[in-house]
């Protein structure tokens, strides 16, 4: 158990899907051999199958705390690095041919069912998810390793996973119900997303976040009264853990969005909103319903010319209270190195 | 205990180097009774409840031979069992106990390790461990080991070889001396790796010829 957890909220109202923060966790970490694939943060949209293809249906964590089988995704289920056909478009003498990406079995590779979404015009919707690890107070892959090579930082919670203990073995990826860990085919190891914690130990907050031009992504410690996480989670109680019911604990939280009304027939709003919200009681579990209520009663207040902190809060007018600690610019902050080489054995 | 296993002087080891050498016709392999380890031994709550009702470990037989010419050792593997290539290679593992009296099926304890030679079928180089116990292997002593494997059909060849002595703090195999040896073998088309493997269940007399 750690003294501490650090944790992430995002608001789903703000999420634009531009995959910036995909962006810069990728230039930042996932830029060696057998790291191609990787997408430590991904963003899909939702409804959808997200990455990797089907991670809902595969199985892992906890079922009435008891480790629950799980499937170990393959290469092509995360989705590949495009790999583009240049020769053919460049070289191969037809003038008709055009550039296509290969992204693997699911075609366009991590995010194969971009703004897809679900239901009928003009009542279509749709919504992004973006997902990193939870670096959950009771992590399904660090109890499944045999080899006790995925720890929990006492100082922060932070799941990370020991490059020079993993053999490869797997059985993270396969009792990681939210499927948010990966294989390096050329080294041989287990990788995942590790919340930047060598930004993290300098104050720094993720790149994730602080890259985020939708001011989504809020960071801070759980157990902070001033920090915005406390106040979103426990305070005001209108960030919800993502599949709770599989039993891990995940300290990524979500603000479920708002929609605008379904259309009848005639194009008459309706007290319906457009994204069912029973879709989102499937992810976020029954608080959605009081969630969404209490989210709508603070933008009338708004709306009406009154205050809510919970409003001044999501807007996040000053963007570095969105990060509680972790305000320090990442030039004040001693470069990162994080290339653990692993010595085979 | 059963018949120990006897590793037969011979002038040259070289050419037995080679596991299709019909040399090797002439020392008879010794059969080893391999079982799965125990369900129960598996050390996390995950693995157990993934393969308790999953056969593994389903090799029974393993067709060891062995000789040394007063500087190196080989020992001569086969068994049926040849996986295509996926996610886990098929993998074999010789068991020596490296100080005190470890036991086989706990790969020792902190008193008592035991020095593995490991070779996996996707790769050529042998892996020299050392294990504290369950799950604690790490990289052993860096003893000049070598693997040559060949698939005969559905059935492994395999060829393991290191000098005799104890070269940085390897386990000792000297001529004219008797020792222990175990084995282990994963089936990688059946995404056996970690403890989930068959295995030889106790130690076998590995003896020496002077």
């Amino acid at each position: 158990m750690s003294t501490r957890q650090v944790a992430m909220v995002m608001d789903l109202n703000k999420c634009l899907g531009c995959q910036t923060c995909t962006v810069a966790c990728k230039t930042l970490w996932t830029r060696r051999e057998g790291m191609g694939h990787m997408l430590w943060n991904t963003v899909n949209t939702q409804p959808g199958t997200g990455t990797p293809h089907g991670w809902e249906t595969m199985g892992g964590g906890f079922a009435d705390g008891e480790a629950r089988p799980g499937h170990r995704p393959a290469l092509d289920e995360y989705g590949r690095d495009w790999a583009f056909n240049h020769q053919d478009v460049f070289f191969g003498g037809d003038s008709k041919e055009r550039l296509v990406p290969n992204g693997g079995a699911y075609g366009k590779g991590a995010n194969h069912d971009e703004d897809t979404g679900a239901g009928e015009y003009p009542n279509s919707y749709y919504f992004y998810l973006p997902r990193i690890c939870n670096h959950c107070t009771h992590p399904a892959c660090l109890e499944a390793c045999p080899r006790q090579a995925i720890g929990k930082r006492e100082e922060d919670g932070i799941v990370l996973v020991d490059e020079g203990r993993c053999k490869g073995y797997r059985f993270c990826q396969e009792a990681c119900p939210y499927k948010k860990i990966y294989f390096n085919e050329e080294e041989g190891v287990a990788q995942k997303c590790i919340f930047c914690f060598p930004r993290i130990d300098q104050g720094v907050t993720t790149a994730c976040s602080r890259q985020c031009p939708g001011r989504v992504r809020f960071v801070g410690y759980l157990d902070d009264p001033a920090g915005p996480i406390h106040k979103l989670v426990n305070v005001h109680q209108v960030a919800l853990p993502l599949h709770a019911e599989y039993g891990t604990q995940p300290n990524v939280y979500y603000v479920p969005p708002l929609s605008p009304p379904k259309l009848d027939p005639d194009g008459n709003p309706t007290d319906e909103p457009r994204i069912p919200t029973e879709y989102l009681v499937s992810l976020f579990g029954a608080r959605v319903h009081e969630v969404l209520a209490k989210l709508e009663a603070e933008r009338a207040r708004v709306r009406d010319g009154g205050e809510s902190e919970l409003m001044d809060l999501l807007i996040s007018r000053k963007w570095l209270d969105m990060f509680g600690p972790f305000t320090r610019h990442p030039r004040e902050a001693q470069p990162v190195h994080f290339h653990p080489k692993r010595q085979p054995t | 205990m059963s018949a120990p296993l006897a590793s037969r002087r011979v002038a040259n080891l070289a050419p037995l180097l080679d596991p299709s050498h019909a040399d090797w016709e002439r020392h008879a392999a010794t059969r080893i009774a391999l079982a799965p380890t125990p369900l129960g031994l598996q050390p996390t709550p995950y693995v157990r409840n993934t393969w308790k009702d999953r056969p593994y470990g389903a090799l029974l037989a393993l067709d060891v031979a062995s000789v040394h010419d007063g500087r190196g050792w080989a020992l001569r593997a086969s068994w049926e069992g040849v996986s295509a290539p996926g996610d886990f290679p098929d993998a074999l593992a010789i068991a020596l106990p490296l100080a005190g009296r470890p036991v086989l099926a706990t790969m020792g304890s902190a008193e008592a390790p035991i020095h593995y030679l490991r070779w996996r079928a996707d790769r050529e180089a042998v892996s020299s461990q050392i294990a504290h116990g369950i799950g604690s292997s790490a990289a052993g002593p860096p003893i000049a080991a070598h693997a040559a494997a060949r698939a005969a059909g559905t059935r492994w060849q395999l060829v393991v070889s290191r000098p005799l002595g104890a070269p940085h703090g390897a386990a000792a195999l000297q001529a004219g001396v008797s020792t222990q040896i175990g084995f282990a073998v994963w089936c990688g088309g059946n995404d056996e790796r970690a403890g989930i493997k068959a295995f030889s269940i106790d130690w076998l007399e590995l003896a020496l010829d002077a």
